[in-house]
This record gives structure tokens, sequence and C-alpha cells, in this order.
């Protein structure tokens, strides 16, 4: 007995409430370090790198930044990529996440720690999702009155895969903050709706900049929470308290959006932010006709309220269509057409269509990275329904936004992650506490209140319902203790497995089970670094734009910030066509090396030729007369790399250098590539405007370097010909026709 | 010590001898060292221009045009084998490796005998053609010299050439006339920029093979100037080839001997100038341009800073100065040049294509250059462009210059401030009034505390 009562000492009274606290904070505490140290598997297995693409561009601006400071980064002009045409590229960023780990690394600094940028930079991502599980467990507790479910849902969010996807170690995106600040900024939304606070909307205001200046998807918060206003208001839920911290919020984010050169005036011109103006507009209209109300007898009102109803909906509408149509309002992006009909980029805009991140989710990737709670979530929503607040509207908007976009795009998967996180953690906390419960209610007791109220409705008298039983306890709760552990063990082995692959270094594994590092990438790109002038321009296809310039530290022609169509379409062209109508493409925009990617040796599936069609459409769209997608189908419609393959085909370049001199690894006629698992044709291309510079050891990176013109003015065909010893043919004058004289 | 001195000022007695802007080594490749002594005037001439005249014959099994991988001479002169071909040594392969090395050739055919394939193919390659059988000569029935060809009219008697085109240097002219005889015609490709004749046939000439019977009129595949007597070829790297149809014009005896138009006087011929003309031109003593400086900063009174010429990056809209100062070798020192006659020399300002095209004014001239320069304001395009100065002419060599700058975009505080620009006071007046309002507001809403609450109180 002494010992219960030393612990009812602890759990009960006030010591009880600091004793939960503190536990809180320590469970708190431990789920942030979990969710750091989950997110390491790659620096412990490789090293402390940059991973994939874009964060090797974000990672050369913040070294920019943190030699040059803040001044010359905000008007930095990059002339190292798009050559010739440069990149505004302080103005056409995201500022937000370069300047948080400037802000950092200047801090450590300041306390006389010496940190490379690069360690800041590669750990920056598991640090902010320590903090996004405290903001998870804040928003989440605005949900609830149960402490578990902020608990549970910090939990969930520390270590659901969908998130860590974008925050493993190395992963240095925008969304390794943006989706913090996300969080984050609805808890805060979610405080000042609750409190009608200026204080919580300004602060709601002030992260929604942070996240402007972090993330383009913060266009998602500029549209759910008008429409979670609108909701409210269409509910008859309008307050005071809605109408505070809504104009707060919107006069005060947008005026701090703007300061984002990137994003200028498109909170006001642009259609993806017009309905959070409309609904400003609107709480201005419901706010007025709330004061007139109080003035005015209801016949009276309701006729005027329809009136004004009517005429602000038309006159906002004919004003909507007329500014698109003049073209004040820019028209709606691309992206934004993609999300609603997923065949619309594939037709307009291949460039968009292109990147595998835009594709729809397949159905398996919802349980892939999310495991048990994308079936907790639907109850968990459900639970909303039945304690329905302003709070609670909101999540239910969110989760049916959130799930239709993730349906439509693979990466859209990072914004349904929290909410299903605090949906499934309301659920279950749900179940906890009802199941976890030891005590029961004494029937007789509750018999004796129940007699002692019989004077009163026998409705009124409260039944005893309930479960009761341990057995039926003891199930429930071992199953979700079950699917918890299960829950653990997926998570870590999809992080594990799918995504702590720097994709720079390539990891297999050898018949005998060691592990085998293909390190090509790296290899060839610290060839260009080394032995390539420091200007030497680099052509290759976009996806290796940012990490030429992050590795090797040349220029390119383009890269990952695909801004400009036709210039990618151009080096589409050069690859996708005959040398003599590339020969002249690569002269003009000073190109000096032309770097393919090349899978058939290792059957590496992510290569050149099977993003070739890409560059082929893409082309098309801007010389639908030079390139033509079909002819590089065979008659038969099939993509065809071997003998069978059509001429167009066989003399692009691109096709060209990947196959050039590969005849030589094998023994003769039995060259194979390993990738689209055919037989390549016996005889290697000739190249003659470029020569082969450098080939990476497994053959993945194939770098060639582009023939000055020749010197005698012959073309490269005869000069080839003449090095090979071949004799010229005299031109004959009879083939030719008339014959031409020549003047001076 | 005094051995190292005297190898010292050997050294400098070298340097002030060697004529030519690239270097003196010259080799001669000739049959046989009896034919030496038919050319002795044309060796002394070179000799006393400053050259290391060394012979080799084209079978020698010495003769090598590289050693170490690098050229081991710095001009090549060939005569005309008696041989079929210029022996293993001399491929056109070597050839084309001398002239990529930057080494000067003269090739010397002879309409004697017919001239070996490996030459012909050589020739093929900078598109130059010679005649399909390759041993024709030019005969003209009107220019021929009555003294030696009263019968067979193939010793031509030419003028030398005036300037090729209105634009172009003449590099080869002067008063007298030339006697050629029995010369190899060459005909240049049609649209190579590289070739360009030095000495054309005159319109009555034709090519004719003696040894046929008849020529065939089908056959001819050129007749009057567009036969060559003298071509020439310029390669990109500004290495030059020159193909003398008649080697028998560089003989002692036609540097003396005296000829006699139909018609005309007789009159000694200029055949030695010439020959110093056109070595002269091959072996880079005459037609070299060198870019000593190029220059380009914002434009600004005064004296430009060090640190502030040729900086990486501008502006657009800057206003900008570029300064190119070009010599011209003449014989044996550096002298300003000059645009000749018509011509101009052009800047460009380039990103994939130009922006700018400009004149360069000569503005000033030192002792051995010319400063041409040309003020102009850059686009309002950012991007990385280039300053380009491309000129390519006819026995100049090239001068292809590219120097890539940064051109950005307005800084954040380069613009001119809101309160400049005088449409932007509206905006700033409706700014501070709904402050100054507001403000107003207020102070009105706190000091107009209402009185009702009194008379709460009293109730």
């Amino acid at each position: 007995m002494a010992q219960s009562s030393s612990l009812d000492v602890l759990l009960k009274g006030s010591s009880g409430q600091s004793t939960r606290g503190l536990l809180r904070i320590i469970i708190l505490l431990t789920i942030a370090a979990a969710a750091v140290a989950s997110r390491l598997f790659s620096v412990i297995r490789f090293e402390s790198i940059i991973h994939e693409f874009d964060p090797w561009f974000n990672f050369r601006a913040t070294k920019y930044l943190v030699q040059n400071g803040f001044y010359s980064f905000w008007d930095w002009f990059d002339d190292r990529t798009w050559h010739p045409l440069g990149r505004v590229t302080g103005g056409t960023l995201y500022p937000g996440l370069m300047v948080t780990s400037g802000v950092i690394y200047h801090i450590l600094r300041f306390l006389t720690i010496p940190v490379d940028i690069r360690n800041i930079c590669v750990l920056l991502a598991p640090a902010f999702s320590g903090l996004t599980a405290l903001a998870m467990y804040l928003l989440t507790c605005e949900m609830s009155t149960s402490p578990s479910a902020g608990l549970l849902a910090a939990a969930f969010m520390g270590i659901a895969p969908g998130y860590i996807s974008r925050s493993v170690a190395g992963s240095y995106d925008n969304e390794a903050i943006a989706i913090f600040l996300l969080v984050f900024t609805f808890f805060l939304w979610i405080k000042a709706v609750k409190n009608g606070s200026i204080m919580w909307g300004a602060l709601t205001a002030l992260f929604y900049g942070y996240m402007v200046s972090a993330w383009g998807g913060y266009v998602f918060i500029t549209n759910l929470i008008p429409l979670h206003v609108f909701v409210l208001l269409c509910m008859g839920r309008y307050s005071s308290r809605v109408y505070i911290s809504y104009t707060t919020w919107y006069a005060l984010g947008t005026l701090g959006s703007m300061q984002i050169p990137f994003v200028g005036f498109l909170p006001i011109r642009n259609s993806d932010h017009m309905s959070a103006l409309g609904v400003f507009g609107l709480i201005q209209l419901v706010a007025f006709a709330d004061f007139v109300r109080g003035f005015l007898p209801g016949k009276q009102f309701q006729k005027l309220l329809t009136a004004m109803v009517l005429l602000t909906f038309g006159l906002g509408f004919g004003g909507l269509v007329l500014l698109s149509v003049s073209g004040v309002i820019a028209p709606w992006s691309g992206r934004f057409y993609s999300l609603w009909d997923t065949g619309y980029a594939k037709i307009h805009i291949p460039i968009i269509a292109s990147v595998s991140e835009h594709q729809p989710t397949a159905w398996p990737a919802f349980f892939f990275d999310l495991n048990f709670l994308i079936w907790l979530f639907p109850a968990g929503v459900f639970m909303c329904f039945q304690n329905l607040k302003d709070e609670h509207v909101f999540v239910i908007i969110y989760a049916v936004l959130s799930s239709y976009f993730a349906g439509v795009m693979v990466r859209l998967m990072l914004t349904l992650t929290p909410i299903v996180c605090v949906a499934a953690a309301l659920a279950l906390s749900g179940i906890l506490d009802n199941f976890m419960v030891m005590t029961k209610p004494n029937p007789e007791a509750q018999a004796k209140t129940n007699a002692e109220d019989s004077k009163s409705l026998r409705s009124t008298q409260k039944p005893v319902v309930g479960i009761y039983s341990y057995f039926s306890k003891a199930v429930v709760t071992g199953s979700i203790t079950v699917y918890l552990l299960l829950f653990v063990a997926h998570c870590t082995w999809v992080t594990s497995n799918a995504y702590s692959s720097p994709s720079v270094v390539l990891a297999s594994r050898m018949p005998d089970g060691s592990q085998f590092i293909i390190d090509d990438y790296r290899e060839a790109y610290y060839w260009l670094r080394q032995n390539t002038p420091d200007n030497a321009k680099i052509m290759s296809w976009w996806d290796y734009g940012y990490q030429i310039g992050g590795m090797a530290d040349r220029p390119t022609l383009v890269d990952n910030n695909t801004w400009n169509n036709t210039h990618i379409a151009t080096v589409g062209k050069a690859m996708s066509s005959r040398e003599e109508v590339s020969y002249p493409i690569l002269r003009q925009h000073d190109v000096d090396y032309v770097l393919v990617v090349f899978g058939g040796l290792l059957g590496y599936s992510g290569d050149d030729l099977n993003k070739f069609l890409w560059m082929v459409r893409i082309a098309e769209g801007i010389w639908p007369d030079e390139v033509k997608e079909r002819d590089y189908f065979t008659a038969r419609g099939e993509y065809r790399v071997d003998d069978e393959a059509t001429p167009t085909m066989r003399n692009s370049l691109m096709y060209k250098m990947s196959y050039y001199n590969y005849q030589s690894l094998f023994p003769a006629g039995q060259a194979v590539d390993r990738v689209r698992g055919t037989r390549v044709p016996t005889e290697s291309p000739q190249l003659n405007t470029l020569e082969e510079a450098f080939t990476s050891e497994n053959w993945i990176i194939r770098i060639y370097k582009v023939k000055d013109l020749d010197n005698f003015g012959r073309d490269h065909n005869n000069a080839v010909a003449f090095d090979k010893g071949l004799k010229r043919k005299r031109a004959s004058s009879k083939k030719k026709g008339p014959r031409v004289l020549r003047t001076e | 010590m005094r051995w190292c001195l005297a190898l010292l000022v050997c050294c400098f007695l070298a340097a002030v001898n060697a004529l030519s802007s690239s270097g003196s080594r010259l080799l001669v490749v000739l049959d046989e060292s009896t034919e030496k002594s038919a050319y002795s005037t044309l060796w002394s001439d070179l000799e006393g221009r400053g050259y290391d005249v060394s012979f080799e014959s084209p079978k020698s099994d010495k003769l090598s045009l590289f050693q170490h991988g690098e050229r081991a001479y710095d001009h090549l002169l060939i005569l005309p084998p008696k041989s079929k071909g210029l022996g293993p040594n001399l491929t056109p392969k070597s050839i084309l490796e001398f002239l990529n090395k930057d080494g000067n050739i003269l090739l010397a055919l002879s309409g004697k005998a017919s001239t070996s394939s490996a030459v012909s193919s050589l020739l093929l390659e900078i598109d130059i053609n010679l005649s399909s059988d390759r041993s024709a000569v030019v005969v003209d029935h009107f220019n021929y010299d009555t003294v030696s060809a009263a019968e067979k009219h193939d010793v031509l008697l030419l003028q030398r050439p005036g300037p090729l085109r209105p634009d172009v240097k003449a590099f080869f002219d002067g008063e007298g006339v030339l006697a050629l005889p029995r010369v190899a015609p060459q005909i240049l490709g049609s649209d190579s920029a590289l070739v360009a004749p030095i000495l054309r046939a005159p319109a009555t000439a034709y090519a004719y093979n003696p040894k046929e019977e008849m020529p065939a009129a089908e056959d001819i595949e050129a007749t009057g100037s567009q036969l060559n007597v003298v071509s020439a070829m310029q390669a990109r790297n500004s290495a030059r080839f020159t193909v003398l149809g008649s080697v028998e014009a560089l003989e002692d005896q036609w540097f003396s001997a005296s000829v006699k138009a139909p018609g005309g006087k007789k009159t000694p011929t200029v055949n030695r100038e010439f020959a110093k003309q056109l070595t002269a031109w091959t072996f880079k003593e005459t037609g070299v341009l060198k870019v000593d400086k190029i220059e380009h900063h914002l434009a600004t009174q005064g004296e430009v800073a060090a640190q502030d010429l040729n900086p990486k990056i501008y502006r657009i809209k800057n206003e900008t100065v570029f300064n190119i100062e070009v010599s011209e070798y003449s014989y044996d020192k550096w002298v300003p040049f000059e645009v000749p006659g018509e011509d101009e020399l052009q800047l460009e300002f380039t990103m994939l294509s130009p922006f700018h095209r400009l004149t360069l004014e000569p503005t000033s001239r030192t002792e051995t250059s010319t400063v041409y320069s040309a003020q102009f304001v850059t686009p309002d395009q950012h991007g990385i462009f280039s300053f380009r100065v491309n000129y390519k002419r006819p026995f100049f060599t090239n001068i292809e210059e590219k120097h890539e700058v940064t051109v950005r975009h307005f800084a954040h505080d380069e613009y001119p401030r809101s309160w400049a620009i005088s449409g932007g006071w509206v905006w700033i007046a409706g700014l501070w009034s709904v402050i100054g309002g507001f403000l107003a507001f207020v102070l009105v809403w706190l000091y107009s505390a209402p009185a009702a609450d009194k008379v709460k109180k009293t109730q």
C-alpha cells in the first residue's frame, strides 16, 4: 500500500500535475530525438553528403550566402547556370532555407563552435523534423482534450515515412523546414481562431511570411485558411473571433509575403491567391451585415441580405472574369491545372509531366508512406464530426483537400502526412482513453444516484454503458500495441531501405552479399572539376544541372530550375538531332563538354536513354517540324535501340553518345544493354563533331568534348575520314550540274 | 665565362636577324642537291633576310618535320620532286599536322612534269584543286614571252597583282612584269573562305595538257581568271600555305631574264621582288596582326583606375568603353595597324546573337600600334555576353577575340527611390493620409470617453 500511496503523491494533486508536465516534456524530447535519429541512416551508411538534385543548388546558394553576405545574395545574378542567359537567382528562389542555415551558421560561429556549413545543411532537415514533432503536439492538443492525442501525433509525425522521405539527413530541400512551418502556422491559426486574438493572428502572419520565404507550397496555406473561414461563414459560425484573426492574418501575411522578391506582386495578381482576397472581402460584408442586423427588423434584413449576397457575388465573379480575360490577373499556372486534370500536363506541359514526383500517386504508396495511419485517418476525421468545433472543421477541410491532392501528385503526400497524423492520433487516443482505464464505475453507487434522481424524467437517467471487462480491454490494448510496434518497424524499414539513399552514391550488393558502392557521379563530376577550365560550359539534360553546378562547379546550360522551357527544348533538340544539326547549336551556346548518363552496362534504369523521349517531346513542343516523336519509334510503335532502331534514333546525338565504343567491351556481336535488355548493334556509332573525353568506371557517366571547327575549313566528316586515312573523292563536276564560279 | 657571353651575344644576334614574326628555321625540301644551285639567288636572299636555311631531300631518312612532338622547323619550302610523291616523311597528314602546329609552307609546283597524287590529295584537303590529269600547263596566246616561248606560248607575262578586293590590303603589288614559265594551274573551291588567289591567270588563258593530242572541250574545268597561278590558304590558326604554280619562276635564270610580250618592249622581269614578297608573306614577315591589349571599362571622366579595368561584371544600361590595340608586322618591325580602304574593324556585343555591332574607331596611336575603341550602352538584357572582335580578311592573320563578361540586373538599391518618382507622390500621399487619419481617429476615440458611465454609477 505504501508504494501506491507514494505513487499517488506523484500522480495526484498539484505535484501530480507537474510530474505529468515533466513526463510530457521528457516524452516529447525523446520523440524529437527519435525523429532525428531515424533520419541519420544515410550519414552513417555513406557520409555527410548532400543528396539528390535540388539540395545541391540549395547548398551552393547557402555557400554563396555565407561567403558573400545577405545583400549580395539578395541581388545575386548567377552567371554559372543557364548559360548564356544567366539566372537572377536572388529574385527567383525561396530564400528561407538558405537564410535559416546561414543564421544557424553565424550563431554557432558566434558561440565559437566552428561547424562546416555543409554539416549544417546536411543536418538541418533532421533538426527541423524534431521541431515538427513538437509543433504537431501543439496542434493536436488544440484539437483534443486528451493529452495522449498530442503525444501520439508527435510520435507519428516524427517517424512517418511520408515525411521522412523529404527530410532525411542530406536532403537539404525547402520541404525540410517548410513542413515544420506549415504545421506551426496551422497551430497558430487555430489558436488565433479559438482566442480571437490579434496577437495570435499576427503570429500566424509572421510564420506564414516565413513559410512564404521557404517553400512554394505556401499557396496551400493561402487557400486553406480562407477556405476554413469560408466554410465557417457558410455554417453560420461567424464570430468576431474569426473576423479578427482572419483580417489580421490576411493583412499582415500578404504584406509579409510580398517582401519576398520571387513572390512580389503575385498575392494581388495571381489567380491562385484570389480566394484569400475574396474571403477577405466577404468577411467584411458579413461583418457589416452582422452590424446592420442589430439595427434592423428581421424581414427587412433578410431582403437586404439576399440582395447584397447576389450583388456581391455577381460583381465579384464578373470582375474576376474580366480581370482574368484582360490579363491583369495572371492566368492559372500549369501546375495548378494539372492538379485538377491529371492528363493536362502530359498534353500541354511535358516539362512538368516529365518529373516523376509530379505523377499521380499509386495506391500502395499510401500504405507504404503511412502504414496503419491511413486506415485510422477516416476514423479520426469521423471523430471530428462528433465534436464539431471551429478547429475540427479545419481538420476536416484539410483532410479532404490534401487527400485529393496527394492522389494527384506524388509529392503532395507530404502535405497529407501532418493531417493524417492528427486524425490518426485523435482516433487512437480515443480508443486508448476508453480502453486503458482500469477503474470500473460502481454499478450499485450508480444505481443509487439514479434512484435519487428518479424524480426526474427516466430518459435523463444515465444507464451504465461501457466496456468494463478486462479481457476485451487487454485484447484491444494488446492489438493496438502490436499495430504500433509494427508501425515503428515498418517506418524504420522504409526509411532505411527506400529513403536513405543519397542517389549521388549508389549502393548495390555483390553476389557474395558484400556492399558495392557505385560512385560514378562523383568520379565524373570531380573529373570535370579537375580537368576542365574554370568556365568550360557543360551541356547535359536538366536533371544533372544542379549537381554539375554544385559538385563540378562548372557552368551549365540548363538545370533543375526549369524556368525557361525554350532553353531546355534547345538542349533537347541538340540531344535528339543529327550531329550536323546539333553541332551549330553546341557552337552557338559555347558548349565545351556534353555529359550523358548511360546505364546500359550496369542496368541503371534512370539513364538518359530512358528519359530520351521526354527530350524529344519537349523539343517537339518548340520545333514540331524538325523533331518528331514518331520518328523515334519503329513502324510497329516500339521504342528500340537495337538493330531495328529507326535511322532517326540511331543518328541522334544521344544514341551515339550512349553507345559510342560500347561494343568494344564485349566479344564481337555480344554487346548487351542491360537496362533495355537488348542486343546492341555490332558496330559502334560514328562521332565526328565530338570526341570522348571521359567515361566513368561503370560507364554511368560519359563526357564528350566538342571539337573546334576544323583548322582547314573542312566539315568534320571529311576531317575524320582524312585522319582515318581514307582518300577523299574528288568532287566531280559532272555530278554537281552547272559549275559554280568563284568570285572574290 | 667568356664562352657563355659569346653564346649569349650569338643568341641576340640571331634574334635580331630573325625577321619573320614566327621564327627563322626554314627547311627547303628539294630533290637533288645539284638542283640547289639553280636557285642560289633565292637562298642568298632568304639567308640575307635572316633565315636559317637547311636543305633536305624528300627521300632522306633524316627528314622529319617534328622533334619530340614539336615542330623542328618554322617554315617549309617544298620544291616539286622528280620522283612520285613526297616520300614517307612528308605525307599529307604530317604536312597538315605541321600547319596545325602553326608552321608555314610554300609549295611550288611545276608544269614540266605531272604533279604527284599525294600533293594533289593534300591540296584537295584544303580546297585547292589541280586539273584532273595533274599535268596541265597554263597557256595564253596574248600574254606570253616571245623570247623564250614563241612557239608554245607557255611562259606567261603578268603584272603584279593589285588588291584582291577594295577592302583588302595589297601585299604583292608593284611595277614590272613577272615571267611565269610552265604554270601548273590551281582551281580554288567555290565556297571556302580560307583560300584566296594571289595571282590569277588572265582572262585569255586556259589550261592545256601538252602531252595529249587534243584537249577535250567537255573536260575543261576552268578557264581564264578561274585559273590561279599563285594561291594561298590561311588556316584558322593563321598558318599559311602558299601554292606557287611555277617553280621555274624562282630560278636564278628567271630572276635576271629579260622578256618581251607580243607587241611590247623587252623588259627585265621582277621575279626576284615578287619572290621576296611571296616568301615574306608566306613566312609571316607581312600581313601579321597582333592584338596587344584589350581593355574594357565603365565610361568615366578622366583616368580609369587599374582595379576598374576589365571588370568581370557589368550592369544593364551601363555606359561601357572597349579598347583594342592592334599592331601589324611589316618585314622587321611592328607598326600601327591601319584598316585598309573601305574596311572596318568591328566590335560585337553578343549573347547568342549580337546585340551591338559597332565600328571601332582609331582613337590613338603608339609607336607600334593603333588603339581602336568604341563606346556603347549595354543592352537592357541580363546574361553572359561577350565582347567579340572577329576580323578575318584574306592575307591578314585572323583576329578572333572573345571576352566573356556578365551583365547583371539592377540590384535592389539601384532603382530610384519612391519619392524621386513624381508619379509616386499620389500613392505616398495616400499612404500617409491613411496613417494620419488612423492616428487622428485613435486620438478622437480615446478622448471621447462616453459620459454615460457616470450616469450609470449614479444610478
